[in-house]
């Protein structure tokens, strides 16, 4: 569909005839067998034959998602045999049967996961095939598949710490393992600590990964509310958390990520969040202060970053932050001034962005 | 009539950049035009799920372009209906399964050709049934949809359906505040939306939210400064848009990031210029056609989002087009 970072063929290459009959033969087995597949398809033979054809065009097309609709209905079919053969109707269905086609397909996926870990459909298909696990299978027999799923989706993330496709298959599997753990063991086991402890380091081994700042931040308000925080708890734990990014930011200080988590914590000040924030009952006051200690703080960071458009941009969030908490500037005017006049200079692309905040304040 | 939606093939690099570049428009066209006479590269075939895309990404950049007739419109309404199932749904092409993906963009093509009354006349399923198709991929549980039987929720399905049923005046047949509710769940702190609740913000994600929201009236709920502030950064030195922080610009953000920017009011937080400069570097100036950064292969779909940014911005000759 969309090509992405192909480079230009650099003048035209004539095709030789030989280049172009290769193609045609490409084309017309590519074809032949696709048409083959879909009429078996169309006349219901989901046997192994079907199968292997599905598998084997899947490797060469990934993106052809009715593919994957044909595969899934023959491992329907599959599933359902396994599921009713024995001597009789009473005996169990066979769950050997049906994990070992259930691990298999799963197999099948890595390779093609690990050469195309953006396709979305190839994600569909290995989520499909944890759902049917869960409806198939006893609770913990499901929970092994899913233990294998932490490690495997523990080993994209240290591929590409970016993949959005892997960070959401991440949390289904912790939802999973949470809900599993609930039914086979009556008992609920949080794994909200560990991914806590997963983003640190995801964020240890790479300061710029927004992904991992991110689910941070999705992380935080249920891990107080699991720990029963109580309000001191909870300004501990910010505390904690400004203090991270603060040694964070003085290393990176140009880095977009490390102030978006920034502006995430300073949140929790601004009376529009303050009730989705970590610590909900803070009070004007307190946030007050914090506010106060923040300007004093970022102004600190501009000593030997003078050019970092990120400093003064942050000020002005606080400086406004400040005057909506008490009506009171913290700074002196000249001052805020003086960051839009920086930020005119550093930052032109968003003059538009600027010129309407500086139209807003009235110091 | 279709249009092969894969990348060109052999478009010969400019060398160097002159300082003041043009849009070249009839390029563009012909372009366009040739896409479905390359049958005989394996390509073509390979890209087949995406044809009804292709189709109507092609005919929205010639109707940008201001050449809607350059593609024969009986041929076009013809492809798009053997693309349908008994279902209401249609398929990428004849022969591909239904999903909502594909029925999005037949309802798209028909919208723009004004034929969305053929569906009634000749097609395999009426307009009653394919708003039906649709309405019955919403989850009546979260509100959100899926793209098909086979489950997978995702936040471009709700917009597409959204968008879809709105065309067809059947947007009746959802629960529009449920899916309201669903998006406000994908919302995160930074203003922004992701693929589902708990993903992170993603500019692609962020147009089918705000879209969502804009076709259902609720804009309200968006934190247009915060929002605003966070798809601004999206814009890097050489004028181009990013999908997220630290990520490489590509011309298809063009559209994502400033369609969603219009939507609230702050396409002026972008220096306009300044990315029409890097779309019109993306063009393949001798064979038309544009690809996500200079001098790399072109593609429909880099051609028509590179196209309708450049609309959206007001750059002179080209249709203005709607930010939704
Ligand atoms: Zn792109």
């Amino acid at each position: 569909m969309a090509s992405h970072g192909v480079p230009r063929a650099s003048g035209v290459q004539p095709a030789t005839d030989q280049d172009w009959r290769k193609e045609q033969q490409k084309i017309k087995d590519y074809k032949g067998l696709v048409d083959s597949l879909n009429g078996r398809i169309r006349e219901h033979q989901f046997n192994t034959e079907t199968f292997e054809m599905t598998s084997k065009l899947l490797k060469w097309n990934p993106e052809y998602y009715t593919l994957w609709n044909h595969r899934r209905l023959i491992l329907r079919h599959r599933f359902q045999y396994s599921n009713s053969r024995g001597p009789n109707d009473d005996s169990p269905p066979n769950h050997e049967a049906l994990i070992s086609l259930i691990s298999d397909d799963l197999v099948f996926l890595i390779p093609l996961l690990r050469k195309f870990p953006k396709c979305y459909w190839i994600w569909k298909h290995r989520r499909w095939l944890l759902d049917e696990a869960s409806g198939l299978l006893t609770a913990s027999e499901t929970r092994k598949f899913w233990q294998q799923e932490l490690a495997l989706v523990g080993k994209m993330l240290n591929l590409d710490s970016r993949n959005f496709h892997g960070w959401g298959y991440r949390r289904t599997v912790i939802e999973a393992l949470e809900r599993d753990a609930l039914q086979a063991e009556g008992l609920s086991t949080s794994m909200t600590r560990q991914e806590f402890d997963y983003t640190t380091k995801m964020i240890n081994t790479n300061l710029s990964n927004f992904s991992a700042w991110h689910n941070r931040s999705k992380l935080i308000p249920k891990l107080l509310d699991e720990m029963k925080a109580d309000h001191q708890v909870r300004k501990k734990f910010l505390d904690d958390e400004l203090e991270l990014i603060e040694r964070a930011l003085w290393a990176g200080p140009e880095d977009q990520s490390l102030w978006f988590y920034h502006q995430y914590l300073v949140c929790t000040f601004d009376p529009k969040y303050t009730a989705d924030s970590m610590v909900p009952e803070i009070t004007g006051a307190e946030s007050m202060a914090y506010v106060r200690k923040e300007i004093m703080k970022v102004r600190e960071m501009l000593d030997g970053a003078e050019d970092c458009k990120w400093i003064y941009q942050s000020l002005i969030h606080l400086d406004r932050l400040y005057h909506e908490l008490g009506n009171d500037w913290f700074e002196e005017a000249s001052h805020i001034e003086g960051y839009f006049d920086e930020l005119t200079k550093l930052d032109s692309l968003r003059l538009g962005k600027w010129n309407d905040l500086r139209g807003r304040i009235n110091i | 009539m279709s249009l092969v939606s894969g990348p060109g093939r052999g478009g010969a690099s400019t060398g160097h950049v002159p300082d003041e570049i043009k849009l070249v428009v009839e390029k563009h066209v012909e372009y366009i035009q040739t896409l479905d006479t390359r049958q005989d590269e394996l390509e073509y075939w390979l890209t087949e799920h995406l044809r009804l895309n292709g189709v109507y990404w092609g005919l929205t950049a010639l109707h940008l372009l201001g050449h809607p007739e350059a593609l024969p419109r009986l041929a076009t309404i013809d492809f798009v209906l053997s693309s349908q199932h008994e279902s209401g749904g249609f398929g990428a092409a004849p022969g591909h399964d239904a999903h909502m993906l594909y029925t999005v963009s037949a309802v798209q093509i028909l919208g723009t050709v004004d034929a969305l009354e053929e569906l009634d006349r000749r097609g395999k399923a009426g307009r009653e049934k394919v708003g039906q198709y649709i309405a019955d991929l919403q989850s009546q549980e979260t509100g959100s949809f899926a793209g098909d039987e086979w489950g997978e929720t995702d936040t471009r399905f709700l917009y597409g359906a959204l968008n879809a049923l709105s065309l067809l005046h059947m947007l009746h047949l959802v629960d529009i505040p449920k899916a309201v509710t669903y998006i406000q769940n994908c919302a995160n702190f930074d203003g922004g939306y992701g693929v589902s609740p708990g993903a992170e913000s993603h500019a692609g994600q962020i147009f089918t939210c705000v879209g969502a929201l804009a076709i259902a009236g609720r804009l309200d709920l968006v934190d247009r400064d915060r929002l605003g502030g966070w798809l601004s950064e999206r814009q890097l030195p050489n004028g181009g848009l990013s999908g997220r922080p630290e990520k490489l610009e590509d011309v298809c953000y063009s559209w994502w990031v400033a369609s969603s920017l219009a939507m609230i009011d702050r396409l002026h937080w972008i220096d306009r210029d300044k990315l029409s400069q890097f779309i019109l570097q993306c063009q393949d100036s001798e064979k038309g056609g544009i690809a996500d950064r200079p001098g790399d292969m072109v593609d429909v779909f880099h051609t028509v989002f590179g196209l309708a940014g450049l609309s959206l911005i007001g750059f002179p000759g080209l249709v203005a087009v709607d930010p939704i």
